[in-house]
């Protein structure tokens, strides 16, 4: 059996306990969730901490609770499986659950956390490889090379990995915050600028820093949503391009909030630029949904890095969006 | 991988494996397949991918399915962990693992200890789940054999089985006789 790396394992009861450990040893302690995207890229070599911490004993994070004045609370520890079969949310927020469930298999939805959906690795042909397979030609600019071996031509100096986490898109689209906890303090952003855009380091968290959750605000209830995935098969397979559609509608259909995020097209979660100008204060008819079909498959940026051609993918996010507007049009009439 | 200097130590754990508890000395980075397999030779559990694509390694971690391969045993303690070699009561098989047999959902075998713990888990939800269901169950569990359709036929019909005790105590080796080149009879 290829073992893993060797480290120390802890299991601290306490944020604050964790807050310290993680301060004292930085980057050489990682964070372990459900470890089903941490433990293969042990596997693979790709990252060998000296300790890795789990949070599973951490009591606050297992918290997953609604409010009418703080909208939905869900703690960094929660498992895919409890989100996707919880009735609160499936009730108020049938979209997020649509992404949860979408995610990889059953058994690895059992073990996953929201926070390692959120803090996911990104993604790529020349880095999610063993040592042997990456051996054999130039390193890529992810794992310590020159260059980004996906980009194109393969010259570029910046990461091009690919993001692919599906619970994402569907929070960005309604709005959600994110908390992150060290020794130092907490902070509180939109989960918009948690993400960097830099394959190489994707996403804003600091070492030292805990994720402990999201909110979704309470005034996103009524918002009609839907998340629709793009795979090569229908189980277990990463996104190769995702699309989540939030859309409120006011008196005869007159659309008056629309945002929409990709995923799997890009470094990062892409929150397409024009689409509320385009439609708020509007009706959705065949031209305005055509238009906005156009803008996702111009805000997609797909990268030689994972299944499917790029233009096919481009072509999908096209197609997906136009889906997804027909069918909360439907929903809404 | 280069090794770091401190290397730590093996560390005491209790786990507790088909209702006993185990002692056992081991590195903290190692895999909760990797113990059942080389610690507890408990080799019903398969390991194919390591990379928590194929399910093979699939065991029931209280009661819900896990990937034993993505698992670290340092985090099982405490928790009840159900093997392939747990599910026989009282020296008869399962009746999972009885309509396994009767609906022929075995052929190379490598599948089966896992496609039958997510079996077991969505009976212990379900007792008398749908095709949709169990097709649904077995949605992280590849086989290059069957092709699926006597699975999800075991599955859907184990119920049955239970009903009616007809799970059989299961053949030892030696009962199958000596092996027989098909060519020769030899
Ligand atoms: C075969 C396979 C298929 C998959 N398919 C999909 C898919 O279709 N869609 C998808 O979205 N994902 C997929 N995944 C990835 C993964 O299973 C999920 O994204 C899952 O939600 C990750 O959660 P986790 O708790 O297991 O993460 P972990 O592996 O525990 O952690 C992931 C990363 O986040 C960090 N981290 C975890 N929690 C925190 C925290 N609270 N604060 C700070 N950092 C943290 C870890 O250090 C690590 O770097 C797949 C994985 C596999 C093995
Ligand atoms: S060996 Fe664990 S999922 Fe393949
Ligand atoms: S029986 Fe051979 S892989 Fe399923």
């Amino acid at each position: 059996m290829i073992p893993l790396p060797k480290f120390r394992y802890v299991e601290p009861t306490t944020l604050a306990e964790a807050a310290a450990i993680l301060a004292a040893e930085g980057e050489d302690c990682q964070i372990l969730g459900g470890g089903t995207d941490l433990v293969p890229s042990m596997r693979q070599g790709i990252f060998a901490p000296k300790t890795v911490l789990s949070l599973q004993a951490i009591d606050g994070l297992g918290r997953l609770e609604w409010s009418e004045s703080d909208g939905l609370s869900i703690g960094a520890g929660v498992t895919l499986r409890r989100l996707e079969t919880d009735a609160t949310l499936r009730k108020l927020f049938p979209m997020l659950a649509q992404a949860v469930s979408e995610v990889a298999s059953p058994s690895i939805r059992h073990m996953a956390t929201l926070g390692g959906n959120l803090c996911l690795d990104t993604r790529c042909y020349y880095y999610n490889q063993s040592e042997d397979w990456k051996a054999c030609s130039d390193l890529c600019l992810k794992v310590g090379g020159e260059f980004c071996k996906a980009s194109p031509g393969g010259k570029a100096k910046k990461c091009f990995a690919v993001f692919s986490a599906d619970v994402v898109p569907a929070l960005i689209a309604l709005k959600a915050q994110v908390t992150l906890v060290a020794k130092e303090g907490e902070r509180t952003l939109d989960l918009a600028a948690f993400y960097s855009g830099d394959g190489a380091r994707p996403n804003a968290l600091k070492p030292g820093e805990i994720l402990t959750g999201v909110v979704v605000p309470a005034d996103r209830v009524g918002i009609k949503g839907s998340y629709l995935k793009y795979r090569i098969r229908q189980t277990i397979d990463y996104p190769i391009a995702g699309v989540a559609l939030a859309l409120r509608f006011g008196a005869s259909g007159v659309v008056s909030e629309a945002r929409l995020v990709l995923g799997g097209v890009a470094s990062k979660p892409v929150l397409v630029k024009g689409i509320a100008e385009l439609l708020e204060g509007q009706t959705l008819d065949r031209a305005r949904i055509e238009r906005a079909a156009q803008l996702a498959r111009k805000a997609a940026i797909p990268q030689a890095n994972t299944a499917g051609q790029r233009a096919h993918r481009k072509q999908m996010i096209h197609e997906f969006t136009t889906r997804a507007f027909e069918d909360l049009a439907r929903e809404a009439r | 991988m280069t090794e770091t200097l401190s290397v730590p130590a093996k560390m005491p754990v209790r786990l507790r494996v088909n209702g006993q508890n185990r002692d056992l000395l081991i590195e903290p980075s190692a895999s909760l397949l990797q113990v059942l397999r080389e610690d507890l030779a408990l080799t019903g559990t398969k390991e194919v991918c390591l990379l928590g694509s194929c399910g093979a390694c699939t065991v029931l971690i209280d009661g819900k399915p896990a990937l034993s391969c993505l698992v670290l045993a340092m985090a099982c303690r405490g928790k009840a962990i159900t093997t392939i070699e747990g599910l026989m009561e009282g020296g008869d098989l399962h009746p999972l693992q009885q309509a396994f047999i009767d609906k022929g959902a075995v052929q190379c075998g490598y599948c089966t200890p896992g496609m039958v713990m997510v079996g077991k888990a969505l009976l212990d939800e379900k007792p008398n789940p749908t095709a949709e269901e169990a097709r649904q169950a077995i949605a992280g569990n590849l086989c290059r054999c069957t092709g699926y359709q006597q699975i999800v036929e075991a599955i859907v019909a184990a119920p049955e089985i239970a009903r009616t005790g007809s799970a059989k105590r299961p053949a030892g080796l030696m009962d199958s006789g000596p092996y027989l080149m098909p060519e020769t009879g030899e």
